[in-house]
């Protein structure tokens, strides 16, 4: 078996509304080896987006992390001063982040941004720099990276911004890149652009790549290995093929379904799973999805359901769908 | 950028012409210069001549156009109080002004800006609050207060500055500074400071607020991401996008000072152009206000000139707004 890059064991986040804690992260844990694409897939809301931002701990207050371990290449992340923390992130762990329209600051010019970000870890003094900067403009994919260095922001359009923000993530030779969502705010032909370069980049780099995503077909284009969140626990993680193929966690069947595929004959099979997932401070005893499942018994109403693994994969479910017998 | 900097400087043109024609009706239509001018025993004769010598008998436009082609050439008219030209009033009393304005605005960044930064980086700390109690202060005192607060801290119980004047005055060419003597300076700093309290206190929440805003925004969460240091993060990356306002500001600011430091120079006694003003309003010398009302809108147009061509220098997204 091979070491995990990135082990993330009970990862918990509470967040604090009214002198209340109220649980956002339950215990999450899951692993991402190397070279590996882990997809996390979820609905909004299910602790996708928090599950990347604690790992680098940038959550945004009054979400805090109040327990678990992450640890990459054996180093313990959720122990590092704040000092050590900022030589991780960028410098070890790249965080790709949603919206390019709103993530670049609007006022220093994108070769400036990537110089900074290139100088505060790898220390290469300023032609070498400037040089790399240049590099990682033309390998994101613009046109005449002279020209781009001098721009600012608002001269590109959202997928030049995107492919801009990819390279700000990766240009200081992180291990690992967290990519929150990174095609959800562009037009679909620019996400097969930016979904295509991220693969190259990663085939090239063999850096390991946490995909944030709420899109079954990007997971499906993109992951070795999916994680499935709901309401802020791991429902299930398994191989992309075997997840899709046979999924073991009612919930994840219901994912599957829910997104529109063609049938045989030629129209459109959506099945939608009923209900909605419960909001912060509202999960139900038990398995948090029980109440939309058709499969729940007493039990997935009183105890919730332990990550248990199965050969590749792991799933929390005491009625696990069977699987097909091929 | 050269159709932003011509398109500003036209409408700056435009705008001083309107002040100007504001201002040449006031001189037209209040008052009566034959009577101010005229010995009561003068005769009609005499009266015509004084008519058609001052062009009073010519239509409105082409009145205004010579008094427009006046000011082009440095001719202001005269006082009525005095009978000195009025371009020599204002150039005696223009330079204690400005450097009264440039030595408070240079206090007002001095202590405004970084205690504007401290308060938006750490808006909790209980330095940031006790900077934000005493700025509430700065707010809300009238300038007269401070100013007589002031001279009975430090020119009455301490008797460390001199508490009316200009002290030693050093003439370069036309301009009297008193910036090059020790007691120039030393006469300088109570006015200054008393005008800056206001400018400090407003600077400061300006910034603070800015600050506390643009430190939410999702570029400085994902230059955090990045691992760029504390220091960058808020100096570089946060600042640049708070200047845009706070330029404005001082520049606005720094116009109030020289046009309406009236009542800080009369505490003062200070020989600056609030007070000639104040001399001008009391005695109806309607020339000197007229010509006074546009050099405040020169006053007010120049800085905003200058503000506005520094914003592409700040922020390029100034002239994509302008195609």
């Amino acid at each position: 078996m091979t070491t995990p890059l990135l082990d993330v064991r009970d990862l918990t986040v509470t967040i604090n509304r009214d002198g209340r804690p109220i649980t956002a992260l339950d215990k999450v844990s899951f692993s991402v080896n190397p070279g590996e694409v882990l997809g996390v897939v979820g609905e909004s809301g299910a602790g996708k987006s928090i599950t990347g931002a604690a790992i680098i701990d940038l959550l945004v207050p009054p979400l805090k992390r109040t327990g678990g371990t992450i640890s990459l290449n054996g180093d313990r992340l959720d122990q590092l001063s704040p000092k050590e923390m900022r030589r991780v992130r960028g410098g070890k762990i790249g965080f790709i982040f949603q919206d390019p329209m709103t993530s670049l600051n609007p006022v220093i010019t994108i070769g400036r941004q990537l110089c900074d970000a290139i100088e505060t870890h790898l220390r290469l003094g300023g032609n070498e720099t400037k040089r790399r900067a240049l590099d990682w403009i033309a390998r994101v994919g613009l046109p005449n990276p002279d020209v781009q260095f001098k721009r600012y922001p608002h001269q590109l359009s959202g997928g030049m911004r995107q492919r801009i923000v990819i390279a700000l993530a990766l240009c200081a030779n992180p291990s690992l890149v967290i990519a929150d969502e990174p095609t959800t705010a562009l037009d679909v032909s620019v996400q097969a652009h930016i979904l295509q370069l991220m693969r190259d980049l990663h085939r090239e780099s063999e850096v390991s790549m946490m995909l944030i995503t709420h899109d079954l077909g990007v997971i499906a284009k993109m992951a070795d290995r999916v994680a499935v969140l709901y309401a802020g626990r791991v429902a299930e993680i398994s191989p992309v093929a075997e997840l899709f193929a046979n999924p073991s966690h009612p919930y994840t069947r219901g994912l599957i379904r829910a997104t529109p595929m063609p049938t045989a004959d030629g129209g459109v099979q959506l099945d939608q799973i009923p209900g909605a997932m419960p909001g912060l401070g509202a999960v139900p005893p038990g398995c948090a999805f029980n109440p939309r499942c058709s499969r729940a018994q007493s039990d997935c109403r009183s105890v919730v359901p332990p990550l248990v693994t199965q050969e590749s994969s792991a799933f929390s479910c005491f009625h696990p769908l069977e699987r097909d017998v091929a | 950028m050269l159709n932003y900097v011509a398109s500003r400087v036209v409408q700056t043109a435009f705008v001083l012409l309107v002040i100007s024609f504001i201002a040449f009706l006031l001189v037209a239509n209040i008052g009566d210069p034959l009577a101010a001018l005229l010995s009561a025993d003068a005769t009609v004769t005499e009266r015509a001549e004084l008519v058609a010598r001052l062009g009073l008998d010519q239509p409105l436009l082409a009145r205004f156009l010579h008094f427009l082609g006046n000011l082009l050439q440095g001719d202001f008219g005269l006082s009525y109080r005095t009978q000195d030209p009025v371009s020599q009033l204002i150039l005696e009393r223009m330079p204690a002004t400005i450097e009264l304005a440039f030595v408070s605005l240079l206090i007002t960044i001095a202590v405004g800006v970084p205690a504007g930064i401290y308060c938006g980086v750490n808006p909790n700390s209980y330095f940031g609050r006790f900077i934000m109690l005493i700025s509430t202060a700065g707010i809300t005192l009238p300038n007269f207060v401070v100013g007589l607060l002031l001279i009975a801290v430090f020119s009455v119980q301490l008797g460390l500055l001199p508490s009316f004047g200009r002290g030693d005055v050093v003439q370069i060419g036309f301009w009297s500074t008193g910036l090059l003597s020790v007691s120039g300076w030393r006469a300088i700093l109570l006015p200054a400071a008393t005008l800056s309290t206001f400018q400090v206190a407003f600077i400061i929440r300006m910034l603070r607020t800015q600050l506390m805003e643009v430190g939410q925004s999702e570029h400085i969460r994902f230059a955090r991401a990045r691992g760029l240091s504390e220091a960058r993060i808020w100096y570089v990356y946060a600042i640049k996008n708070t200047l845009l306002p706070v330029i404005t500001m001082l520049g606005l600011q720094l116009g109030n000072i020289i046009a309406f430091s009236v009542v800080t120079e009369n505490v003062f006694a200070w020989p600056g152009l609030g007070s000639l003003f104040l001399q001008s309003i009391q005695a109806a010398d309607i020339p000197v206000i007229a010509i006074y009302l546009i050099f405040v809108g020169v006053v007010f147009m120049v800085i905003n000139l200058v503000v506005e061509l520094l914003y592409p220098v700040v922020d390029a997204r100034v002239l994509r707004r302008q195609s």
